[in-house]
C-alpha cells in the first residue's frame, strides 16, 4: 500500500463529489487505511517505528492532497457540465393586484400632487345624497337618466329612500358639510351601482370624483386640472376639449373629450399603406366624462355661499379611463374572478 | 335623444357658406353635438345629440338658430334669411270673414292638461304622394313616408320641432273633442293597431260617441286615423303638462318621438307659426283650404322672463374676460333680448347693468345668471378660454380615511408579493350563495329592482364569493390563492329612524391548498403589520373555514388598522447568551393533563419571562418538536436556568429533551 500508487490512479479515475467522498472515507476514515497502517505501528520494531510513523503520516498528507485536487476538479467539471446560465432563476412567487386597484392608486397619486384628499362616503346613501342635493329634486326626470337601484328597506322620512349610490357624487354634499368652510379639493373614489348589464356595462363600476371649491374657482381653473389629467394620466402630449353637455349639479355643463392616443388624435392610422379611419375614437377624440361648474343650489345645499365661493367638479368611470389607456375594453371580465384576467396585472 | 334633419334643409331659414364638416365641426364644439354627417344624394344628413334640457334646438329652425350664433364666432357667414317665427303668423290665415263649412266643438276639462290647444279643419283634402323633397328629407331623416298628409305633419315636427297631429275630421263623431283624464283600465287601439290599457290619469279625447280617439302626445287613435278615403283633415297643434305625458309614456311603454318632445316641456309659442306653416303645406301640397275657423286655447299666456345681471360675473365664473359686444351680440344671435342700462343708482358709465330677456323657447332651461354664463362661456368657444391650475392649498385629510387607503394598498401590494391574486367582486350576490355558505338571507339588505337573481342581496361576508371565485377557476389553474378587500353592508336595527347599514371594509382571503398555507398567509399579515401573535390575548388570528376544500379567511380591516404598529416596539440589543432547547411533546389526548395543541402549550412557556420565542421543529404523528429560545436582557442565563424554565412546562407534558 504504501509503496505502490494505487490510490493515485484510483482517486484520478473519480468523476463525482460522492464516490471522492467514499474514497476519503476509506482511506482517511476511522477505520480507513492510514488508520489501519498506523494501528499496525505496535508491529513495527522500535527503531523503525519514527520512520514508518512519518512515512504513513506523509502518505496521509498526500492522499488529502490528491483527494482536495480532484474534489477541485470534479466540482469545477461539474458546473462546466451542468450549469446553463440561460436557465430560469430560483421562481419566486408573483400574485397581481386589481386592474381597477391599479388605476385607483395611479389616480390618487396624479390628484394628490396637487392637494386633493381622497375620502371615502357611503356606497349606501339616501336619495337626498344622491339626488336632492344634486338639485335634482323627487320627480325630475333628470333623475330617470341615472337608472338607480334601491334598497328594500323603511324610507327615511326626510332623506327618501335607501338606494345603491349610481354615482360618486353623493360625496359632494358630504364633503361640503364635513369641510364646513372651503377650500374643498376632494377625490372620492368608489364603486357605483346602477341597474345595467351587458356587453358594456356592468351592474357594479368604479367612479372618481374630483371637486374643487375655493374664492374664484373658475372655468380656466377647471380646464387647467383637465389637462394636467390628461397629460399626467394618459401622457404627455394628450389634449382635452371641452363641449357643452347638460347636467343638473352642474352650470355650465361639459363632456371631456381627450385626445386618442391610438391615432395620435388625427382620426385616422395608416395602416397597409392606406388611411383608414381609427377604429377607437371618433375624429381624433374619445370621451372621457362629464364635468362642470358647481350649480349654486349644490354649493347652498352644501352650507356654502355661492355669493363668495365657486368650484368645479367631475366624475369619470374608472373602467372607462383604463379602457381608454390600456384597451381592456370587455368590462364584464373585470368581476368575473377568472384567473386568467386577473394575474396578468 | 338623437334627431337627424338635412343641410340643405337649413338652408330653408339659414344663409350661410359653412360646409357641411364645418357645421359638423363648430356646432360640436359650441352647441349641440353633431355625431355623424352622412352623404345623401346631393344632401348630407347630421345625426345630433339632443341633451335633455335643449328639446329647442331639436329641429331645422332649432339648429339654425344655434348656427346664427355659434358659425360667425369661426369666421363663417350666418344669418336667417326667413326666420318662420316671424313669418308665420295668424295673420297669415285671415279667414275670419269666410263662412266656412265645418266646426268642432272642443271642451277640456282641466286647462292645466293642455297649456294651448289649437285646431283646424282643412277641407277637401287629395290624399296622394308626398312632393319629392318632403319624402325625400323624411326618409334621410329616418322617418317613413307614407302619405301627403300624414307627411305634412312629420315634416313639420321636424322643421319647427312641435309634434302635429292629424285627424281624419269625419270620424270625430259629432265634431265633438273632449280632452279629460283617462280612467283606470280604459283602451284605445292605437295608430300601429295596439291596443293600450290606459294606467289611468293619462291625457285622452274622446269624440261625440263616447270612444276615445287619442292617447294625446304620444299616438292618435287608429279609428280617427289619416286613410286614403279622408277628405277633411283636422289639423292639430297644441302643448301637453310634460310630467303627465312622461308618466302615460313611462307606464304604457309606448314611446314614440312626440312623447320624447312633450315629455320635456314645449313652447306654447311655437304652436302658432306650426299650424300656420302645415296650413301651407296642406294647401299647397295636398290641395285642401280652411274650412273652419282656428280654434286656439291658449288660456295663460307664459309671462316673458327677464334675468339681471352685471358684466363682472362673466369675467368671474369663466375666468377671462369676454368683450361686452361680443356678449351682447352672442346673446342676441340666440334670440335673447339683450338691455344695456345703468345699475341701481349709477350712471351708464359708472357701472353697467344687463337686462336680458329670455327667448320663449328657452324658459324651461334658462333660471339663474349661470345659464347666461353658459351660453357665453360655450358660444365663446371653450377652447378660447385658457387653461391654468387653480392653486394649490393644504387641505387636511381626515386619519381615518387616509389610513383606510394607505394600508389597503400596503396589504394588497404584501398579498400579490406572497403570490395571491387580488380579485373584485359584486356586492351583490345571489340567494343561493348565501344559503350555501350557511349564512341566513334575512341578515342581508336586499335590492327592491334588482335586474338578476344573482345580484340580489348586498354582501355581509366577501366568503361566499370567494368560494364561488375558486369554484369557477378550477381547472384553469392548480394552486389558486386569492384576496379581496372590499365593504360589507351590515344592517343597522334601530327602534326609531330608519338608518343606512354599516359599511366596513374586510379582508377576504381564499385558497384551495392547505389549511396551513392560509394560516402561514394571515400571519404574515399580522407580522407585516407587527402584530404581535405570537403572545396571546394581543390579537386573535381569525378562524379558518373549510369548505369542499376551499380553504377561507376573513378579518375586519379596521382591527388590523387599530393594532398595526407602524414600528414594532424597539427591543434593546443585549449581548447576553441565547439558550435554545429543543422539546418534544406528546400530543395524544389520553395523558393524563397533557396539553393537547400548541396553543396550550405556548400559553405555558411564555408564563416564563425568560422565552423570548418558540419555534416548531417537527411534527411527527403525534410528536411535536418545539425549539425554545430563552435569554435575559440584562445577564447570562445558564442552560441550567434555561431548563428550569422549560421544566415548568413539564408538570403538563412527558416531554424528552
Amino acid at each position: 500500500m504504501m509503496d505502490n500508487k494505487k490510490y493515485e490512479e484510483e482517486i484520478s479515475e473519480v468523476k463525482s463529489l460522492d464516490k471522492l467522498n467514499e474514497l476519503e472515507i476509506k482511506y482517511l476514515g476511522r477505520n480507513g487505511e492510514i488508520n489501519k497502517l498506523l494501528s499496525e505501528i505496535k508491529n513495527i520494531p522500535n527503531k523503525e517505528k519514527r520512520e514508518y510513523g512519518q512515512k504513513v503520516n506523509l502518505l496521509k498528507t498526500e492522499i488529502k492532497k490528491y483527494i482536495e485536487i480532484r474534489k477541485l476538479i470534479v466540482s469545477k467539471q461539474k458546473s462546466e457540465v451542468f450549469f446553463d446560465k440561460t436557465l430560469p432563476g430560483k421562481t419566486y412567487p408573483k400574485g397581481s393586484l386589481h386592474i381597477v386597484s391599479l388605476a385607483i392608486e395611479e389616480i390618487t397619486k396624479v390628484f394628490e400632487k396637487i392637494g386633493f384628499i381622497r375620502v371615502s362616503y357611503p356606497e349606501i346613501d339616501w336619495e337626498y345624497g344622491a339626488f336632492e342635493s344634486l338639485n335634482m329634486p323627487s320627480g325630475h326626470p333628470a333623475r330617470d337618466d341615472v337608472e338607480t337601484s334601491f334598497i328594500d328597506a323603511p324610507a327615511h322620512s326626510t332623506l327618501g329612500k335607501m338606494v345603491l349610490t349610481p354615482h360618486t357624487s353623493n360625496g359632494q354634499n358630504r364633503e361640503m358639510k364635513r369641510v364646513g368652510k372651503p377650500p374643498i379639493r376632494m377625490i372620492n373614489i368608489s364603486k357605483c351601482y346602477r341597474p345595467n348589464w351587458d356587453a358594456t356595462h356592468t351592474p357594479m363600476f368604479h367612479q372618481f370624483e374630483g371637486l374643487c371649491v375655493d374664492h374664484e374657482i373658475n372655468i380656466v381653473n377647471l380646464k387647467g386640472t383637465l389637462d394636467y389629467f390628461a397629460e399626467k394620466y394618459f401622457g404627455k402630449g394628450t389634449k382635452t376639449r371641452l363641449r357643452p353637455h347638460h347636467f343638473q349639479f352642474t352650470e355650465p355643463s361639459f363632456e371631456v373629450d381627450i385626445t386618442c392616443n391610438v391615432c395620435g388624435g388625427v382620426g385616422t392610422i395608416h395602416e397597409l399603406s392606406v388611411q383608414r379611419k381609427c377604429r377607437v375614437c371618433k375624429s381624433g377624440w374619445l370621451e372621457l366624462g362629464g364635468t362642470g361648474m358647481v350649480h349654486p343650489n349644490v354649493l347652498r345645499e352644501g352650507g356654502i355661499d355661492p355669493e363668495k365661493y365657486s368650484g368645479w367638479a367631475f366624475g369619470f368611470g374608472i373602467e372607462r379611463v383604463i379602457m381608454m389607456k390600456y384597451g381592456l375594453d370587455d368590462i364584464r371580465n373585470y368581476y368575473s374572478g377568472d384567473i386568467r384576467f386577473l394575474e396578468q396585472f | 335623444m338623437n334627431i337627424k334633419i338635412t343641410y340643405n334643409w337649413l338652408f330653408e331659414y339659414l344663409d350661410t357658406d359653412a360646409t357641411p364638416d364645418q357645421v359638423r365641426e363648430y356646432l360640436s364644439l359650441c352647441g349641440p353635438s353633431i355625431e355623424n354627417v352622412e352623404k345623401v344624394g346631393d344632401d348630407h344628413v347630421f345625426d345630433i345629440e339632443v341633451i335633455s334640457n335643449r328639446i329647442d334646438y331639436a329641429s331645422v329652425l332649432g339648429i339654425a338658430q344655434e348656427s346664427v350664433a355659434i358659425l360667425p364666432m369661426f369666421g363663417k357667414r350666418a344669418k336667417f334669411k326667413m326666420n318662420p317665427l316671424n313669418e308665420y303668423k295668424f295673420e297669415r290665415i285671415n279667414n275670419e270673414l269666410r263662412i266656412t263649412n265645418y266646426e268642432l266643438n272642443v271642451q277640456i276639462k282641466d286647462p292645466s292638461l293642455c297649456p294651448r290647444f289649437t285646431a283646424i279643419v282643412i277641407e277637401d283634402v287629395k290624399i296622394g304622394p308626398s312632393p319629392k323633397f318632403i319624402s325625400e328629407r323624411l326618409v334621410a331623416c329616418g322617418v317613413k313616408s307614407i302619405n301627403n298628409v300624414v307627411d305634412i305633419s312629420n315634416y313639420l315636427m321636424l322643421a319647427l320641432g312641435q309634434p302635429v297631429h292629424v285627424f281624419d275630421y269625419d270620424q270625430i263623431k259629432n265634431s265633438t273633442m273632449i280632452m279629460r283624464e283617462s280612467k283606470k283600465g280604459e283602451k284605445i287601439v292605437t295608430l300601429d293597431e295596439k291596443e293600450v290599457v290606459l294606467p289611468g290619469g293619462d291625457i285622452v279625447i274622446e269624440d261625440g260617441s263616447g270612444r276615445l280617439i287619442d292617447l294625446c302626445g304620444i299616438m292618435g287613435g287608429l279609428n280617427s286615423a289619416i286613410s286614403d278615403k279622408t277628405k277633411n283633415v283636422l289639423l292639430f297643434v297644441q302643448t301637453y303638462d310634460k310630467v303627465k305625458i312622461r308618466k302615460t309614456t313611462m307606464t304604457t311603454g309606448v314611446r314614440t318621438i312626440a312623447a320624447t318632445f312633450f315629455e320635456k316641456g314645449l313652447d306654447p309659442e311655437r304652436v302658432e307659426p306650426t299650424l300656420v306653416y302645415g296650413i301651407e303645406l296642406l294647401e299647397k301640397y295636398a290641395q285642401g283650404k280652411v274650412g273652419s275657423k282656428l280654434y286656439d286655447i291658449y288660456p295663460e299666456k307664459q309671462e316673458e322672463k327677464l334675468l339681471v345681471m352685471n358684466f363682472e360675473i362673466f369675467e368671474k365664473k369663466i375666468g377671462v374676460k369676454i368683450p361686452e359686444k361680443t356678449i351682447n351680440s352672442i346673446l342676441t344671435n340666440l334670440g335673447f333680448g339683450v338691455v344695456i342700462a345703468p345699475s341701481k343708482g349709477q350712471t351708464l358709465t359708472q357701472g353697467q347693468t344687463l337686462q336680458i330677456t329670455v327667448p320663449s323657447w328657452r324658459t324651461n332651461d334658462i333660471d339663474i345668471p349661470e345659464d347666461i354664463i353658459e351660453e357665453v362661456a360655450r358660444v365663446y368657444g371653450y377652447q378660447n378660454i385658457p387653461s391654468i391650475l387653480q392653486p394649490i392649498v393644504y387641505v387636511d385629510q381626515p386619519k381615518d380615511m387616509e389610513n383606510i387607503f394607505v394600508f389597503q394598498n400596503r396589504i394588497k401590494i404584501f398579498l400579490k408579493h406572497l403570490g395571491l391574486n387580488e380579485v373584485i367582486n359584486y356586492s351583490m350576490i345571489s340567494k343561493k350563495m348565501i344559503e350555501e355558505f350557511g349564512l341566513k338571507v334575512e341578515d342581508h339588505l336586499r335590492l327592491s329592482n334588482s335586474i338578476s337573481e344573482d345580484i340580489k342581496y348586498l354582501r355581509i361576508s366577501l366568503l361566499p364569493s370567494l368560494k364561488k371565485n375558486i369554484k369557477e377557476n378550477s381547472g384553469k389553474k392548480d394552486v389558486l390563492k386569492l384576496f379581496e378587500i372590499a365593504k360589507v353592508y351590515i344592517p343597522v336595527e334601530t327602534g326609531h329612524a330608519p338608518s343606512l347599514p354599516n359599511e366596513t371594509y374586510r379582508l377576504g382571503i381564499a385558497v384551495n391548498t392547505d389549511y396551513s398555507d392560509l394560516k402561514g398567509i394571515v400571519e404574515a399579515i399580522y407580522m407585516e403589520l407587527n402584530i404581535n401573535v405570537e403572545t396571546p390575548y394581543r390579537a386573535s388570528v381569525p378562524e379558518i373555514n373549510e369548505k369542499n376544500g376551499v380553504f377561507l379567511a376573513e378579518i375586519d380591516f379596521q382591527s388590523l388598522i387599530d393594532n398595526c404598529q407602524l414600528v414594532p416596539k424597539y427591543k434593546p440589543l443585549h449581548p447576553y447568551a441565547i439558550i435554545k432547547l429543543d422539546k418534544t411533546f406528546d400530543l395524544r389526548a389520553n395523558i393524563k393533563f397533557a396539553p393537547t395543541t400548541y396553543s396550550e402549550i405556548k400559553q405555558n412557556a411564555f408564563k416564563s419571562k425568560l422565552l423570548q420565542k418558540i419555534e416548531v421543529v417537527t411534527l411527527y404523528q403525534n410528536k411535536l418538536t418545539l425549539r425554545f429560545y430563552y435569554s435575559s436582557p440584562d445577564r447570562n442565563i445558564t442552560e441550567e436556568d434555561a431548563k428550569a424554565e422549560l421544566y415548568k412546562v413539564r408538570p403538563y407534558g412527558d416531554g424528552v429533551t
